[in-house]
């Protein structure tokens, strides 16, 4: 493996090709916990330690895509605030399993949200991606969607989940992807198909680190 | 006169909790003196005292019986129980009529973040001439905190096998000159002259050798320095502010000396008579009495000339509101001028619509407590994780389970500590725990004294060898910046380097972040958010109000506020 496979890391030509696609601004802090992630030494308490703040700055990154209005409010030295207010009627869909990891980080910052799950299996022979299960909030289609999935390799079944949402009337401007790890590959597949949705991941990087669901849920 | 130290320094009956604790830790480190646990109690960390009243621990040289308090009759090696039980009372002195709390130390600097320098007071005089006695009487009347006490007695010189000898035989003159260390003594003084930490001997009588323990002094307000030879050295004598001179009659020393040698050590009378006039008396005469010219005041009677400690009581008064000064007015004053840049030193974290947010729900007075909570803690992971990301970082490349290389980066230290400052500080700490695994906290309580508006120290717990460390230290907000200027300088005192301090904030007053750093230019201040203004009680406008009330559900009725 050549060192220019070692440097594309930052993936700023891919922010500039897809508008909708936002990567995590890289500070050294990040950078140490994907370099954690990606270590195969790391134990697994560490793995889970670091995964879990990185997926809790990917949501919090996530919730900047939300809508909000402007706000003035009285602070207790009765003097106004300029701040701002989200919009409610959001929702979390996570695509089970690895998806489900990224649940945690996001009731952290939103208590109370409603969160879906969809269940997708790629055939073993013919690598398609199936929808096995999916459980939305009734009025998913009004909501704003953060769906959730850590690893992206080729996109195949954040897409099928995508198509998923869109058959259950979800706007794909609503759409908003959080995602930690994603190859050029699948930012390409999902953005082609699905131009208005809005991506966000910490990495882009031509290796996805696929032992993220068996290290992080201990099944490896 | 050693038993007369340790009944002022009698484990308090009503000490405050504060106490309580350093007291269970003093005597666990005590029983573990090796322990290396993370706990507190296991002597990890130092049992700081709020101020540093300390009498060391000081037998008088010539008794080699035993350094006992009155009570208990055993041998001298359980002094090391009794020091540490004096440590535990650090943060007060008991006399018969009160007790003195120590805490709540005021500033040492000035707005420029530069120390000014301690009230030296020197105390000289023979052997039993009642130097000790004047001592506390001086502290006890001057009610100020944070006076640091010294005693000579800790720096007797390390005896060799033949010096040890001749002193086990009575014959090693203690009261020579040459039997003090004074390079160790002369450093000392200096470092507590520049208000730095300092590990002062305990010298052992028994093995006539310093004890592997030493005692924690700090700089102080007050230092009081007290010997038979502490006119003796000249750059010793220089450093002194003010001169005091014991004169007591010779009888009288020569009889406190049998009483408290014969009743108290169980010495014989011989022997005790045979050392005053062979040593103890020719070296008054010699040595002692010639530093009388020295003296700026001459107390005639010990620690019994009530006028004279009166005298001496009111002059430092004097010279200690010499040096007083109005330190959050006029720090609130010199950098209101706004329009000045922004220094460099400053990592504002980039305000994203979800900071703002965040900020909505914690600036509304009308938020309920429970989501005050929760949003402030969302926004107190934030800026704790954009604080980690300001540290050293190396370039890593790393195997991965995909049999590629992955070029990354690790943090090049892993040598990170929290310091909080109590009360709004501590709501931060949980957040630096859940991104630093096993990560040490230390405490720092600094309350405003309501009458001046000044900032006062009144207790600090900080990990062992700080200095080596990265600090974050932590504070909700920073309006004048005058109780996180306090903090730096109580980590600069602990030899941290200033480039190793990051103070971090939720929110801070454009005045503040001014102070600070021009007080500190190389400290890091990270903050979520900077408002203009601060209002005539130093809180920051519009700001969030008192953060720590709010959080802690501790905020006064309104009716109350107007």
């Amino acid at each position: 493996m050549g060192n220019a496979e070692l440097d594309i890391i930052d993936g700023a030509d891919y922010v500039n090709h897809y508008k909708n696609l936002k990567i995590l601004h890289c500070n050294n802090q990040i950078k140490e916990l994907q370099t954690i992630l990606r270590d195969r030494e790391t134990s697994r308490s560490d793995f889970k330690f670091s995964a879990d703040r990185l997926i809790r700055l990917v949501i919090e990154e996530s919730l900047n895509q939300l809508p909000f209005t402007d706000c003035k409010v009285k602070t207790p030295t009765n003097s106004i605030y300029d701040g701002l207010k989200y919009k409610s009627g959001n929702c979390g869909v996570s695509i089970v399993r690895s998806g489900e990891a990224m649940e945690q980080g996001l009731r952290d910052c939103c208590r109370s949200i409603r969160i879906g799950k969809i269940l997708v299996e790629s055939d073993a022979d013919t690598h398609e991606a199936k929808v096995v299960y999916a459980r939305f909030p009734e009025d998913i289609a009004q909501r704003h969607v953060l769906l959730m999935y850590p690893i992206m390799s080729t996109g195949n079944t954040v897409s099928k989940a995508v198509t998923v949402l869109k058959e259950h009337k979800v706007k794909e401007e609503n759409i908003i992807l959080s995602n930690l790890f994603c190859t050029p590959a699948a930012v390409q597949t999902v953005l082609e198909s699905f131009p208005k949705l809005k991506m966000l991941t910490s990495e882009v990087h031509p290796v996805a680190p696929n032992h993220f669901g068996q290290k992080y849920f201990g099944t490896d | 006169m050693a038993g007369k130290i340790i009944n002022i320094f009698d484990p308090p009956s009503s000490a405050s909790s504060e106490s309580d604790v350093g007291e269970t830790q003093a005597d666990f480190s005590e029983v573990f003196p090796d322990c290396e646990g993370d706990e507190e109690k296991s002597g990890d960390f130092y049992n700081t005292p709020a101020s540093p009243i300390t009498v060391p621990y000081c037998p008088r040289p010539p008794s080699t019986g035993s350094q006992k308090s009155p009570r208990s009759r055993r041998q001298r090696t359980t002094s090391l129980n009794q020091s540490s039980k004096k440590s535990a009372a650090e943060s007060m002195i008991r006399t018969q009529h009160r007790t003195i709390y120590t805490a709540g130390r005021p500033p040492w600097y000035n707005s420029e973040g530069q120390k000014v320098e301690p009230l030296i007071i020197g105390i000289c005089g023979g052997s039993a001439s009642g130097k000790t006695t004047v001592a506390e009487k001086i502290i006890e009347a001057l009610g100020v905190p944070w006076v640091t006490l010294l005693s000579m007695d800790s720096f007797y010189k390390v005896l060799n096998e033949k010096q040890r000898e001749i002193a086990n035989r009575n014959e090693y003159n203690f009261d020579h000159p040459d039997a003090f260390d004074f390079d160790l003594l002369f450093s000392t003084l200096q470092r507590l002259k520049e208000g730095r930490k300092v590990e002062v001997p305990i010298y052992n009588f028994v093995t006539h050798a310093r004890e592997s323990r030493t005692k924690t002094m700090y700089g102080a307000n007050v230092i009081i320095f007290e010997g038979i030879f502490s006119f003796h050295n000249p750059k010793v004598l220089e450093m002194l502010d003010m001169k005091i001179f014991v004169d007591t009659d010779a009888d009288v020393r020569l009889v406190r000396r049998l009483r408290r040698d014969i009743s108290q050590r169980g010495r014989d009378l011989d022997g005790v008579l045979k050392q005053y006039c062979g040593m103890v008396q020719p070296s008054f005469n010699h040595y002692i009495a010639p530093l009388k010219v020295h003296a700026d005041i001459i107390v005639p009677r010990g620690g019994e000339n009530e006028v004279a400690i009166q005298l001496i009581v009111q002059h430092v008064h004097t010279q200690l509101q010499l040096r007083g000064f109005k330190l959050r007015e006029e720090l609130a004053q010199i950098h209101a001028r706004s329009g000045q840049p922004r220094p460099d030193t400053l990592k504002l974290l980039p305000t994203t619509p979800q900071i703002r947010g965040l900020h909505t729900f914690i600036r509304n007075k009308d938020t309920p407590r429970d989501e005050f909570i929760f949003y402030s803690k969302r926004l107190i992971r934030l800026v704790i994780e954009y604080t980690l990301s300001l540290m050293q970082f190396n370039e890593k490349i790393v195997e991965t389970p995909q049999g590629v290389q992955y070029k990354g980066k690790r943090m090049a230290t892993d040598k990170i500590c929290g310091v909080s400052i109590l009360r709004a500080g501590e709501t931060m700490e949980q957040a630096v725990c859940d991104v630093c695994k096993d990560i040490r906290i230390g405490k720092i309580l600094i309350q405003t004294n309501l009458q001046t508006g000044e900032p006062e120290l009144y207790y600090l717990r900080l990990p062992k060898d700080i200095k080596d460390y990265k600090v974050i230290l932590m504070d909700a907000t920073v309006a004048t910046g005058a109780a996180a200027m306090m903090a730096i300088r109580v980590l600069l005192d602990h030899d941290v380097p200033e480039s190793n301090i990051l103070i971090v904030s939720l929110l801070m007053a454009e005045s503040g972040v001014n102070s600070i750093a021009y007080a500190f230019p190389k400290v890091q201040i990270v903050t979520t958010a900077i408002d203009p203004e601060i209002n005539d009680k130093f809180y920051v406008l519009p700001g969030m109000g008192n953060f720590g009330d709010r959080y802690f559900g501790t905020e006064p009725s309104d009716d109350l506020l107007q």
